[in-house]
């Protein structure tokens, strides 16, 4: 138990760094970038908090947010790529 | 089981790290989105497959497994995605840029 609560806060001590550049970021590619990596580090963080209380349901909300920030990322990109004329 | 359990979660936050490293190091974009969208998959994967293996029934695994497989096929693809957007908006390397 007490190496889960120790790789949740490894996992909450990069978020943070992570959130941090993306603020700084200098332009919205970076910042798209980090949003991608901050993604994977929440799912990291639900599959180890879904086995520390087994739970099987907070599973059921990782895959779901896999599949959201996919899409969030691919339509923000083609946003700016096609410079907000999308269809 | 549990130890091999617990040597591939902290092989995958290993791998997490080496990504927020070389997010602090590289000066640019380009460097940055190569070796974070290299590195994360891997560590992501790794850290998934450490937790499956202490997962205390069937459907706990095969969800994760569907995490997995998940987030194999779309990292490449999201990554793609960004890139495809910085290069067709005309952000490019310039030849005096630090790296």
């Amino acid at each position: 138990m007490i190496f889960y609560m120790v790789v949740l806060i490894v996992i909450g001590v990069f978020a943070v760094a992570d959130i941090y550049k993306m603020i700084v970021g200098p332009t919205i590619f970076d910042r798209l970038l980090y949003f991608n990596i901050l993604s994977a580090k929440i799912v990291m963080a639900m599959v180890v908090f879904a086995l520390m209380t087994n739970q099987g349901y907070m599973l059921d909300i990782a895959i779901t947010y896999t599949l959201l920030s996919f899409v969030s990322t691919v339509l923000i990109a083609r946003f700016v790529r096609t410079r907000g004329m999308l269809s | 089981m549990r130890i091999v359990s617990f040597v591939l979660m902290i092989g995958g936050l290993l791998f997490a790290l080496f990504g927020m490293i070389g997010l602090f190091r590289f000066r640019h974009f380009y460097p940055r989105i190569l070796i974070t969208s290299n590195i994360d998959a891997a560590g992501m994967l790794l850290f998934l497959i450490g937790v499956a293996l202490q997962s205390p029934n069937g459907a706990f695994a095969l969800k994760i497994g569907v995490i997995a497989v998940l987030s194999l096929i779309t990292s490449p693809l999201s990554s793609h995605a960004i890139l495809r957007s910085a290069r067709d908006s005309g952000y490019r390397m310039k030849p005096g840029d630090k790296l």
